[in-house]
Formats: structure tokens, C-alpha cells, sequence
């Protein structure tokens, strides 16, 4: 039986100033007709890179060295750009990682379902509208014919997601691409997402290569599983082994690195000295105008406490508010309510003192942003030095406690990989020997074996100086690793506030049973 | 576009041309020029003068002063111009004819030109075309007006003798002729808002076809003519719909150098009589005017701007 896609010892370099780079080492792989083939890897491992080959969509420095790529019988690197569009979206088709960009904001969304069957299967545009109707209503989207005319600002992120995989299935595909489909979603979209593939693949027996950096993710989906690591494939293995028996020395590492609830990585308990209390915190933004209303808080007067030492956990979807806690703790946005901090009473921004500032610390989602570029770790961390009354000479011993070389503190924010970037945000929070760190969703934008460092890193730092920490996150298998309690946001209400051991209990909220059962646990 | 966004959007047109002829209102009352003295000439008595400000009410408070002045222009009547003794507002309303005509015709033209040759720039970025194009639109926009406007009119007018220097014939009189004597100057004004929007559209398209969305679209098996024309081209063109409206206001400012040096009688040319002649309804009419013309193209703009982007219609 010929294989629906076929990769043989394909190599491929980028061109770059410094010369060749090979980010791809003689690939071998197929997937069989109907078979999902999981891609795992971590940023930087090559897999986009064999995705965009095999969509023929690869920038300009690419180098294709040696190899074949080949779609049933069809020799993929020997296409013509005209019988490319013959190839694209017909037989082959691809569903992206983030569903707000991959829609044109200007079109309704029928046009953009609807071009494509007109393209590929020569539909008039009444045909085509009823069979999209067909298609949406079968991704189980509501009110199919209404989805159609709207624009892509007008649903959401989940809906998005299904509309392109209407596109992706409406013509027929022999094989799709999966590039990270539920990434830029949340937990519970992103499961129901999986449930849809699942079925849908069930139905039309399609081939499919899923990628993504998630290993707990892949093994539910797919029937076997191939690990990528700096362009090379190191292991390949049916999904229900690679967890339970992982041969090649980084897919254990990556195993290891993947969060399970049932593997607590603290043991102590925290103080009963309470630390930071807030009380009916609304957050607001924006004030009202002559021509229109203040929009709605972003919070519903939230209530929590933080103990000394404590790791308090605050998890929920996008939207569901808890930045805007961490945003109102910090000062950064304009709050309702009062927040006790070491008998200190709050009601505003202007109340934090410096002595406030200096002990609650924030360490945000991405260090490209929060970390200035034109200035040197050197200098980014001598601020806070400066502010609080360190001294400059203490920068090597803060690179030192994040685990960075002293030689650090010339380098440019730039010249660091995005672990080495939190690292240096995280040593600019503990510059100032804070009592409360907040972590605002800080190891979302890395992959799972930093992700685990940094843990890691964080316990080692909490163990030294007693600091307790608000750590925000949307990754509930994380959080339940590391905290004493968890609070749960939805839509701007705290429905949930438990301690570790009562989350399993039969009491709580019934969303944040949802949450956990949407949270991919490792098979095997 | 919904009912509430138009109404809104009217109500902040109206609001601008309000505060503007408040303004100019108070503007015209700090002027050195006393209207009273400037028609009496030198040898007024005291009494004399006087008498004249109370019968033109310029002894009444300055608030009574503007809502009267007010009430008279919104029911049409913009006063009579004291150097010509004939009322400020037709001769005005003609002159701002000429000069739309002018404008609209310079942008259409523009329009015409710029959009395609900033695709075409974009597409072929980096080789000769693009250079060619993009040299032609740096000496528009380096080029001051007049400096183009001459070299133009001694190109087109003085050596090939193609086309008539100066003047204007309006186009209900003689339509060949007037759009003979509106070349030159459409030209002149076009080259240099070519120059702005053929940049504009260059970075744009390139923008966009880097965009996600045109990469999917492309892997979608789409043909390149549908991946440009159907999802390129409209998301490109939104910023230089706000391009043009700023040009626009460009325009109704700068216009006065290129109707001077064409001898149009338009806008910014009444305007400058009135000014050296301190007519001071004229001034205030005119200026009413260009800032209305101003508040009711940026309107249009975002009223074009929100059915090219539906992400805006329900702002």
C-alpha cells in the first residue's frame, strides 16, 4: 500500500550571513493512509520547518539538501508553483496554530469557507454556500448560516478554530496538517477542539500529521508518535508506549518535564501569618466618555489572601480576569476595593509606598517585552539594585541564584534564548528581596523542559527566601504540582478557592471540574 | 456601518465645526482691525463710530455678538463683504466650488495611479521596478509645490505648448476647455499625493502579504490574482484611505500656492484677498468654510474607512 505521505531522508539548511544552517537531519517518515502521526518537539526542533516543506511554503534562505517528499504518488519537490494550487488545500491540506490570524479580518466568513470548494471542486456559488452551511453545521457550529455571513471579529477564537477546519476537511483531503491547532486557545475550547478532530477523523479517514510541543496532547490523539529534537527524529514509537516507555534520553527528559497533578513538588506547609488580604477587588478600564459608558469591570469584587510562604495558585481561561488581579495588586490598573499588605492598608494606586512596591514583586508572561532591549542585563538589573538600596557588586550573585553566568550582565536581552530571558526577569524581581512575587502566566510562552527549570528554579528561590507567591497560569496540571491552594476565575468571578487536598473532593465548582477534565493527562 | 456609529460619528462633525467657529469667531475679535473704523476711514469722529458699532451690535458682549453672528450663518447668510459690498456667501460658495473640483479630481487621479503602481512596487520589491518607483515618489514628496508646479508649466505650457498656463473655464461653460485648463494644476498636485500614497500602498501590501492570514490563504491552494485582488488589496488599502483624508486637509491649506500660481479663483485665493484686505466677513466665512469642508471629508473617510473594515462598524 503506497503511504499517504511519505518523508525519506530529507535534509534541510537555512541560508544565513553566518553560513549554512541544517535544521532538518535526513528525515525519515510515513504515515499510513488514515493513520495520525504525532510530531513532538520543542521550539527550535525543525517541526514547523518539515511543515512548511511539506506545504511548499518555505522562506527564501531554505535549502532542500537531499530527500524526497511525497504525497501518495505525487513527488512533492518536483511540482510546478502552478500545480502547487492543485496540491494545497486539495489534497493536502493545513489547520493553523492561531485561528484570530489565519482569517481574513475584511471577508465574511462563507467567502473564505466557500472559495476554496469553488477552487478545488468546481462548485457554482450556490452550491457551494449550501454545502459550507453543511460544513459549518457539521464542526457543530450554531446557526451555520448565520456564522457565514459574519465576519472573523465576530466570533470566537473556538469558532475560528472550527470554521478552519471545516475549510481544511470541505475538500476531501488525502492528508491534513495539524500545526498546534489548540495552542492559542484555552483549555476547555481547545478540548472540545481535540473531541471535534477526533470525531471528524473517525468519519472521513483522513491522514493527519499533528504537531505540537505538548507530548501529553499528541499521545491522545495520534496512533503513533515521532520526537523531534534539533532536527533530528529520536524516537518513534506507537502513543501509548512513549510514556511509559521511553528509550531515546530526551524523550525521558521530555516525559519527566510534562506537569502531572499527581507528582507534588512541594511538601511543607505555609504560615498562618496572612501576608496580603484584598477584598472585593474590581478592576476597571477605561472611563466612561460623553459618547459612551465605562465598559463593565473586569473583575467582580474578588476576594483572596496570600500567606507568607504561600504559593496561591490562580488559574482560569483567557478573559476570565486573573491578569487583571495581578494588574491591580501591582498598581497597574485602577481598582475598587481594599488590599491589606503587612498592616498596611491600600484603596488606590497611590497608596502603595515604596515599601509595598519593594515587597510585591511582578514577573510578566513575556520577557521580550517586559525586559528593555537597549539595555544590558547588567543594567536591568542594577535598577531595582539602585531603587531598593542594593548595590551594583550583588548582580553576579542574582545571576548566580537564577543560574545564570556572572558574564551574563553584558549581554543584551537579545542574545538570550526565552528561558535565559525569564531568568533575567525573575532575578530583577528577587532583586528586591520581595515577600510576594506574582507570576503572570510566566512559563506559558516556553516549552515543558524549561518550563520545568524554571519550576524549579522558583521552589529553589522560594526554599531560600521564604517568599510566597500569586502564580497566575492557565496549566492546571502545573499549578496543582506546585500550590498550597488554587483559586479558579471565570468570566470575572471567583467561583472556586481550595486548598490542594479538597480538589479532588466532591464539592467543587462544577467549572472547575470541567477545567480538570479538560486538562490533557499523559496516556500510559 | 450601524445607525448608532453614523449618528455618532455626525454628532462629532457637527461638535468640530462648532468649536472651529467659535474659534474663528474669537479669532476675528482679537484682530487689530475694527470693523467700525476700517469702513469709516481715518476721519471718523468718536460719535461717529459709535453710532456704527451699535448698529452693527459690535457694542454688545462678545457672546451675543457670536450667537447672533452664528444664527445669521446658519440660516446662509455670511454677511456682506466690505470690499466688495456684495454678499460674502455665494462668492465663497463658487469659490469653494472651483477648488473641490480641483481636489476631488487630483485625488481620483491619484487614486488612479498610485494604488496600482504601489502593488506593483510591492510585488516586485527590491528590483528595478520597485527602485524606479520609489525614486519617482521621493522627488514628489522632496519637491516643494511650486518648484513642481513651474517645471511642469514650463514643460507642458511653455515648450510643448500642450496645455494653457494659467486661468480657469468652468466646465459648464466649456468642458474641453476646462479640463485643458485643470490639467496642469490636477497634475501638480497629484504628483505629489502620488508620491505619499504610493509609499503608503508599497509598505502596506507588503505588510499584508506577510500576514497569517494571506499565508493561509495561499495554502489553501488559492491562485496568486485571488490571494491579491480578493484578500490583499482591501487591507491594504485602509490606512491610505486615512492617508488621503490627511491629504485632503493638506490640500485645502496648500491649495493657495498652487491656485495662486495657476490663477485659479478658488478658495485659498478668495481667502488671501480677504486677509490682505482685512474683509473680515470674508475671513470668516472662508475660514468656516475650508474647516466645515475639512470635518465633513474626514467624516466620508471614516464613514469609507468602516465599510472597507467591518471591525470598525459596530465601534
Amino acid at each position: 500500500m503506497i503511504p499517504a505521505l511519505a518523508i525519506k531522508n530529507y535534509t534541510l539548511d537555512y541560508a544565513t550571513a553566518a553560513g549554512p544552517v541544517r535544521v532538518l537531519h535526513d528525515i525519515s517518515l510515513e504515515i499510513a493512509p488514515g493513520e495520525v502521526l504525532g510530531l513532538v518537539g520543542e521550539s527550535g526542533s525543525g517541526k514547523s520547518s518539515l511543515a512548511w516543506a511539506l506545504m511548499r511554503h518555505l522562506p527564501e534562505n531554505a535549502r532542500e539538501i537531499s530527500g524526497t517528499l511525497r504525497l501518495g504518488d505525487t513527488d512533492l519537490l518536483r511540482l510546478h508553483p502552478r500545480e502547487l494550487t492543485k496540491i494545497r488545500g486539495r489534497r493536502l491540506g493545513m489547520v493553523f496554530q492561531d485561528p484570530s490570524t489565519a482569517l481574513n479580518p475584511t471577508l465574511p466568513i462563507g467567502r473564505q469557507v466557500t472559495e476554496t470548494l469553488i477552487q478545488h471542486r468546481g462548485l457554482s456559488k450556490r452550491e457551494a454556500d449550501a454545502l459550507a452551511i453543511d460544513l459549518l453545521g457539521h464542526v457543530e457550529l450554531r446557526d451555520p448560516a448565520a456564522i457565514m455571513r459574519r465576519y472573523p471579529h465576530e466570533i470566537s477564537g473556538g469558532e475560528k478554530q472550527r470554521v478552519i477546519i471545516a475549510t481544511a476537511f470541505g475538500c476531501r483531503p488525502d492528508v491534513i496538517l495539524f500545526d498546534e491547532p489548540t495552542t492559542a486557545l484555552d483549555v476547555i475550547t481547545g478540548a472540545r477542539i481535540l473531541e471535534l478532530f477526533a470525531r471528524l477523523r473517525e468519519e472521513t479517514g483522513v491522514a493527519a500529521l499533528y504537531i505540537s510541543h505538548d507530548l501529553a496532547l499528541v499521545t491522545r490523539v495520534a496512533d503513533r508518535v515521532v520526537v523531534l529534537k534539533h532536527g533530528r527524529l529520536v524516537e518513534e514509537a506507537p502513543a501509548a508506549d512513549i510514556f511509559r516507555a521511553p528509550r531515546h534520553a530526551d524523550t525521558k527528559a521530555l516525559v519527566q518535564a510534562v506537569p502531572r497533578p499527581e507528582r507534588r513538588l512541594i511538601h511543607d506547609k505555609p504560615g498562618d501569618e496572612v501576608l496580603l488580604a484584598a477584598s472585593d477587588i474590581e478592576v476597571h478600564y477605561g472611563r466612561a466618555s460623553i459618547f459612551r459608558q465605562a465598559p463593565p469591570p473586569a473583575t467582580r469584587r474578588i476576594g483572596l489572601d496570600v500567606r507568607a510562604g504561600e504559593i496561591l495558585g490562580l488559574v482560569g481561561e483567557s478573559g476570565s480576569g486573573k491578569s487583571s488581579v495581578a494588574r491591580a495588586l501591582t498598581g497597574l490598573a485602577r481598582f475598587s476595593g481594599k488590599v491589606r499588605f503587612d498592616n498596611h492598608e491600600i484603596t488606590a494606586a497611590r497608596d502603595m509606598n515604596a515599601a509595598y512596591r519593594r515587597d510585591v514583586q511582578i514577573i510578566f508572561q513575556h520577557p521580550d517585552a517586559s525586559l528593555n532591549p537597549r539595555h544590558k542585563v547588567g543594567e536591568i538589573l542594577s535598577r531595582p539594585l539602585k531603587l531598593y538600596g542594593g548595590s551594583a557588586a550583588e548582580i553576579p550573585r542574582l545571576l548566580e541564584q537564577v543560574r545564570l553566568p556572572a558574564p551574563y550582565a553584558g549581554r543584551w536581552p537579545h542574545q538570550l534564548s526565552g528561558g535565559e530571558k525569564q531568568r533575567v526577569a525573575i532575578a530583577r524581581a528577587f532583586a528586591a528581596r520581595p515577600k510576594l512575587v506574582i507570576c503572570d502566566e510566566i512559563t506559558a510562552p516556553l516549552d515543558v523542559s524549561v518550563q520545568a527549570q524554571i519550576i524549579e528554579l522558583l521552589l529553589a528561590l522560594r526554599a531560600a527566601t521564604g517568599t510566597a507567591f500569586l502564580f497566575i497560569t492557565h496549566d492546571l496540571n502545573l499549578i496543582r504540582q506546585i500550590a498550597h491552594r488554587i483559586a479558579v476565575m471565570r468570566g470575572g468571578e471567583m467561583v472556586d478557592l481550595l486548598p490542594i487536598e479538597d480538589f479532588d473532593a466532591d464539592h467543587v465548582h462544577p467549572y472547575t471540574r470541567e477545567l480538570m477534565a479538560a486538562s490533557p493527562v499523559p496516556v500510559g | 456601518m450601524s445607525l448608532a456609529w453614523l449618528v455618532r460619528r455626525l454628532m462629532l462633525m457637527v461638535y468640530t465645526v462648532i468649536v472651529v467657529s467659535m474659534l474663528v469667531f474669537a479669532i476675528t475679535q482679537i484682530l487689530p482691525a475694527d470693523a467700525a473704523q476700517s469702513l469709516l476711514g481715518e476721519n471718523a469722529t468718536p460719535e461717529m463710530l459709535a453710532a456704527l458699532r451699535a448698529k452693527l451690535g459690535l457694542d454688545a458682549p462678545a457672546w451675543q455678538q457670536y450667537l447672533h453672528w452664528a444664527g445669521r450663518i446658519f440660516s446662509g447668510d455670511f454677511g456682506i463683504s466690505m470690499r466688495t459690498s456684495q454678499p460674502v456667501g455665494p462668492d465663497m460658495l463658487t469659490a469653494l466650488s472651483r477648488s473641490l473640483l480641483l481636489t476631488v479630481s487630483s485625488i481620483l487621479v491619484t487614486l488612479l495611479v498610485a494604488v496600482p503602481l504601489g502593488v506593483v512596487a510591492a510585488l516586485r520589491q527590491g528590483k528595478l521596478t520597485d527602485t524606479g518607483v520609489s525614486l519617482i515618489a521621493y522627488l514628489g514628496v522632496s519637491l516643494p509645490e511650486f518648484v513642481t508646479a513651474t517645471l511642469l508649466a514650463l514643460l507642458l505650457a511653455d515648450t510643448l505648448h500642450w496645455l494653457p498656463a494659467t486661468g480657469y473655464v468652468s466646465l459648464l461653460e466649456d468642458f474641453g476647455d476646462g479640463i485643458r485648463h485643470l490639467a496642469l494644476p490636477v497634475l501638480t498636485i497629484s504628483v505629489i499625493l502620488i508620491a505619499h500614497v504610493v509609499r503608503m500602498m508599497r509598505s502596506e501590501t507588503l505588510d499584508v502579504l506577510k500576514s497569517d492570514y494571506i499565508r493561509a490563504a495561499r495554502l489553501k491552494g488559492l491562485p496568486e490574482r485571488t490571494v491579491l485582488f480578493r484578500h490583499a488589496l482591501r487591507n491594504a488599502l485602509l490606512p491610505v484611505v486615512t492617508i488621503i483624508a490627511l491629504d485632503v486637509g493638506y490640500l485645502l491649506g496648500g491649495i493657495i500656492v498652487i491656485e495662486e500660481i495657476f490663477a485659479i479663483p478658488g478658495i485659498g485665493r478668495a481667502l488671501m484677498v480677504a486677509i490682505t484686505t482685512r474683509d473680515l466677513p470674508s475671513i470668516q466665512a472662508g475660514a468656516l468654510i475650508m474647516a466645515a469642508t475639512y470635518a465633513v471629508t474626514n467624516t466620508l473617510a471614516d464613514m469609507a474607512y468602516a465599510f472597507l473594515d467591518p471591525r470598525i462598524r459596530y465601534d
